[in-house]
């Protein structure tokens, strides 16, 4: 399924010459996301600035019937943005301008390729902000955002991306431009928008997005406790909500990541804690010092070995430092590691890390934990080395094994990274045969031909929909290696 | 033809039970929905059942409506074709219930009030108020996509359903969405279902968010010389800092129905936090109902519950719910107000809803029909130029007969619509004729 010649002069004519990527060099930038293990080249890459492109260069490969894979900034885990069957990749960064802003109807409207961050810079001084928060939000588009309806620290409070699109306007795999609900609630019909977020370009592609803002809180409060065991750390978490409290974010490091922090940056966390846990209150002031003294009273009832609070934005952004440089830390633990987003009933926190424990020690293991434990998210970071073979086949099984876990326990595959090709394969753990088969047919219906982002989002299966069965992972397992 | 039904109903007898299938002639017509009664009535007794009778239905290339307490089954058009109405009601288990979550899993004939009554308990809630809503099943308030005054703060169902199963056109039971708070795990199939009115499934389980009940709450009516007064400090409130719960229009008219303090409009609006936190905001919400010409006072702690029954279904009412957006509120009132006129000698409108989103609900008492098809007409052209809406939630037959009750959709999102129920129902199993664009 290649491009024909002709179809590159025609996508040459639609884009312009500045327009398409064609040559093999230019394209190896295209050929992963942050996923590295996945990759797959495009074989041409559009960059269009105008809705009328997107739709052009759809048609043209409904009618050449090749793969049309979107991207924004790439910064996806899930191997969602890249053409495991070539095809044309629709790169839509230069579709970045914010289109609207109206304050009045707490609303904006932009491009796909809005950096997140850059719109709640654009209101920020009038005390509004775009909620969803993914740790990528400096570097990660709206458009990549409602892709994979991504989450964030502050989605436990707020919502995730869904919980804040309005309206997408968007070219379908059938070649139109449809407008999906607006500015005013309540359209009539069915919730297509609601839908299409989550969908990882597989139901069309995205061209601008009507987003609610928010008015900024009066108050926030940041509180850090530090607990010698995890499973005191995650009683405290199962209790905090159980008390009614729903804070703005509420996130957990382990041992191991507390270490690899204070080896760095040194966030000053102490060296024997076994957990850290960071916990933000938002909302009217009064609110947040009853609920702030609420929270800490129940950190000390699990024995914390200390709690801090941060009484103004320069100690609040201390105690988000080692957080947010996490991440960066674990480069000092390992060359590479398996990354997890599978969610569990926040009850069962407790639960699910003493078996992770026993999971690690079982396949001799070093597992990292930073995670959203307000809303159940974990991301066990389950460490290798690249070098090593048997270590991969070893963090592998036990990766599997812990998903296994967190679904037995009534959880989810994903919380907020998406599927892309890396979890595909994992939805028959969640999903029956007939679950799946309607989500087969759902796709079918924006994507009648089978082009958009293939590969993606649903277990490969043959061509369609009623004789589901499971079948061949899109790539296989070793694909790790 | 006779034998044939006599077979079906044998069917239908062997699935659920003998005396859970109907087809005496004094049930069937109470069981009508717009004048059409069904052949049978159908009363399923466990979440199985439903699969087997819409297996059935599907052979048999029957009409199936699903009801609850028929609260909103004149939403929409008068069906197409109606063989069977599946009573749900007899399906009102929690299935899987974990209050340390603040999830809950129900069956979707479970009335929200004996769910609320569960859940108040240990301090929870799904908060969706429509009016009425104690009596009306959660999987109908789904089905509709209902809400009320707290969708200021908690959105609608559309925020709270996290996972839903139903049981597609052809007898499948399918699931879709999670147990947990946070998923993303395969299409948002939920979303789908929430407003669909059981056009693409018959909704049998539902999986919900819950949220803390606040420890306090406190209500306030602000009161204003006028709409542009209402909106005024609408706009005041939601630029600042308060999160209010309810934040509600109330027309002069509907301000009297709820025996409240009269005034050209007003606005209700309710803080829930924590004591200190709700006194520091009521002092706020007074001072903006000041700067915006009005006044505000605290509203006897029975004031939602006169709402509530205030605007609870009455006979002889046409009820239609309008989307505007906040900047264009006191502009859809007055547009609403001075199209009263034309609905006939002794016709009375109300208006409520959420101010902060600009979801009114407008009801029309003693309206004549013609005068009240040229308002509303009249009301879409308004709000359709910013991207509005006006549904017509309950009213006569004859009006949704002659006037399309979802109003006009853009024809290429309608063709995508009429796309997914082909796929989903291509035999008009479900509900036929009633949703958007007949479908």
């Amino acid at each position: 399924m290649s491009l024909s010649p002709a179809a590159v002069k025609e996508l040459q004519r639609i884009l312009g010459p500045q327009g398409l990527v064609t040559t093999p060099e230019g394209r190896l930038v295209y050929e992963c996301d942050m996923h590295t293990l996945y990759k797959g080249m495009p074989d041409a890459v559009a960059l269009p600035t105008r809705t009328e492109q997107v739709q052009a260069v759809v048609d043209l490969c409904r009618r050449e019937r090749v793969p049309v894979v979107p991207r924004g900034s790439g910064t996806g885990l899930i191997g969602g943005a890249m053409a495991p069957r070539g095809g044309v990749m629709v790169s839509l960064n230069r579709m970045d301008r914010i289109l609207d802003i109206d304050l009045a109807n707490r609303c904006a409207t932009v491009q796909p390729g809005l950096i997140n961050l850059w719109l709640t810079r654009a209101v920020s001084d009038r005390g509004y902000f775009f909620a969803p928060d993914p740790s990528s939000q400096m570097v990660s588009s709206i458009g990549g955002n409602v892709a994979t309806n991504a989450g964030g620290p502050h989605c436990l409070k707020y919502g995730i991306t869904t919980n804040h699109v309005l309206g997408l306007e968007m070219v379908t795999g059938r070649g139109e431009l449809v407008r999906l609900g607006g500015k005013a609630m309540d359209r009539p019909g069915y919730d297509l928008t609601g839908a299409a977020v989550g969908s990882e370009g597989t139901f069309g592609l995205v061209t601008a997005i009507t987003v609610r803002l928010l008015h900024a809180p009066e108050a926030v409060k940041t509180v850090l406790a530090s607990f010698a065991t995890i499973g005191e750390a995650s009683e405290t978490v199962s209790d905090i909500i159980a008390a009614g409290m729903i804070p703005a974010a509420l996130e957990m490091l382990d041992a191991v990541i507390i270490r690899a922090i204070n080896a760095g940056i040194g966030a000053g966390y102490p060296d024997r804690a076994g957990a850290v846990l960071l916990i933000e209150l938002d909302g009217p002031t009064a609110e947040v010092e009853v609920q702030g003294e609420r929270c800490a009273a129940l950190c000390r009832r699990h024995r914390a070995l200390e709690v801090r609070v941060a009484h103004d934005e320069a100690e609040r952004a201390l105690l988000w430092k080692g957080r947010k440089e996490a991440a960066g830390a674990v480069g000092r633990l390992t060359s590479s590691y398996l990354l997890q987003d599978a969610v569990v009933p926040r009850s069962k926190l407790p639960q699910i890390m003493r078996e992770m424990e026993t999971i690690a020690a079982r396949h001799g293991v070093l597992i990292a934990n930073v995670f959203h434990a307000g809303d159940g998210n974990l991301h066990p970071l389950i460490c290798y080395d690249d070098r090593k073979p048997e270590e991969l086949a070893r963090a592998v099984r036990a990766n599997e094994e812990l998903l296994h876990a967190c679904i037995e326990l009534g959880g989810s595959v994903t919380g907020e990274h998406g599927v892309g090709v890396d979890k595909a394969e994992n939805l028959t753990l969640q999903y029956s045969e007939a679950d799946l088969n309607f989500m087969y047919r759902l796709r079918r219906v924006f994507d009648p031909d089978g082009i958009m982002n293939p590969g993606k989002l649903l277990p490969s299966h043959p061509a369609c929909a009623e004789g589901f069965r499971p079948s061949r992972p899109v790539l296989p397992t070793g694909a790790w290696i | 033809m006779s034998v044939s039904t006599r077979s079906i109903e044998g069917a239908l007898a062997e699935i659920v039970g003998r005396e859970r299938v109907s087809a005496e002639p004094r049930l069937l017509v109470a069981a009508a929905i717009d004048g059409r009664p069904p052949r049978w009535v159908v009363s399923p007794g466990a979440l199985e059942q439903v699969a087997a009778v819409l297996a059935l239905a599907h052979d048999e290339k029957l009409a199936v409506a699903a009801r609850g307490s028929a609260s909103a089954l004149d939403l929409g058009r008068p069906p197409a074709r109606l063989d069977a109405v599946l009573d749900m009601r007899g399906l009102t288990r929690v299935t899987e219930d974990n209050p340390d979550d603040l999830t809950v899993s129900v069956e979707a004939g479970i009335t929200a009030g004996a769910l609320a009554a569960r859940l108040a308990a240990r301090h929870q809630w799904l908060p969706v108020d429509p009016p009425g809503w104690q009596s009306r099943t959660i999987g109908g308030l789904v089905a509709t996509n209902a809400h009320g005054p707290l969708r200021a703060r908690y959105g609608t169902l559309r925020d709270l359903l996290l996972g839903v199963r139903f049981v597609q056109a052809h007898g499948v039971s399918t699931w879709g969405g999670a147990r947990v708070v946070k998923s993303v795990t395969g299409y948002d199939v939920p979303k789908l279902m929430v407003g669909s009115l059981g056009t693409l499934g018959v909704l049998t389980e539902l999986t919900l968010r819950l949220h803390p009940m606040p420890e306090s709450e406190l209500t306030w009516l602000a009161a204003f010389p006028s709409a542009a007064a209402a909106q005024a400090f609408v706009a005041c409130v939601l630029d600042s800092t308060l999160q209010p719960s309810r934040v509600e229009l109330l027309s002069g008219a509907a301000l009297r129905a709820c025996a409240a303090t009269p005034a050209r409009a007003a606005v209700a609006i309710a803080i829930g936090s924590v004591e200190a936190a709700v006194r520091d905001q009521g002092a706020l919400v007074e001072d903006f109902a000041r700067r915006a010409g009005g006044g505000a006072a605290v509203a006897p702690a029975t004031f939602w519950e006169r709402y509530d029954r205030a605007f609870a279904r009455g006979d002889g009412e046409m009820v239609l719910q309008v989307a505007s957006l906040p900047s264009r509120l006191a502009d859809t009132v007055d547009a609403i107000e001075r199209g009263q006129e034309g609905l006939g000698s002794g016709a009375a409108v109300m208006i409520t809803g959420c101010a902060a989103v600009a979801t009114l609900r407008v009801t029309l008492t003693g309206a004549e029909l013609e005068g009240a098809a040229r308002f509303i007409e009249r009301l879409r052209a308004f709000v359709g130029d910013f991207g509005g809406s006006v549904v017509i939630q309950s009213g006569p037959i004859a009006l949704r007969a002659g006037l399309d009750p979802w109003g006009p959709l853009d024809p290429a999102t309608l063709a995508l619509m009429r796309a997914l129920k082909d796929e989903f129902d291509p035999h008009r199993v479900l509900n036929p004729g009633r949703f958007v664009g007949g479908l």
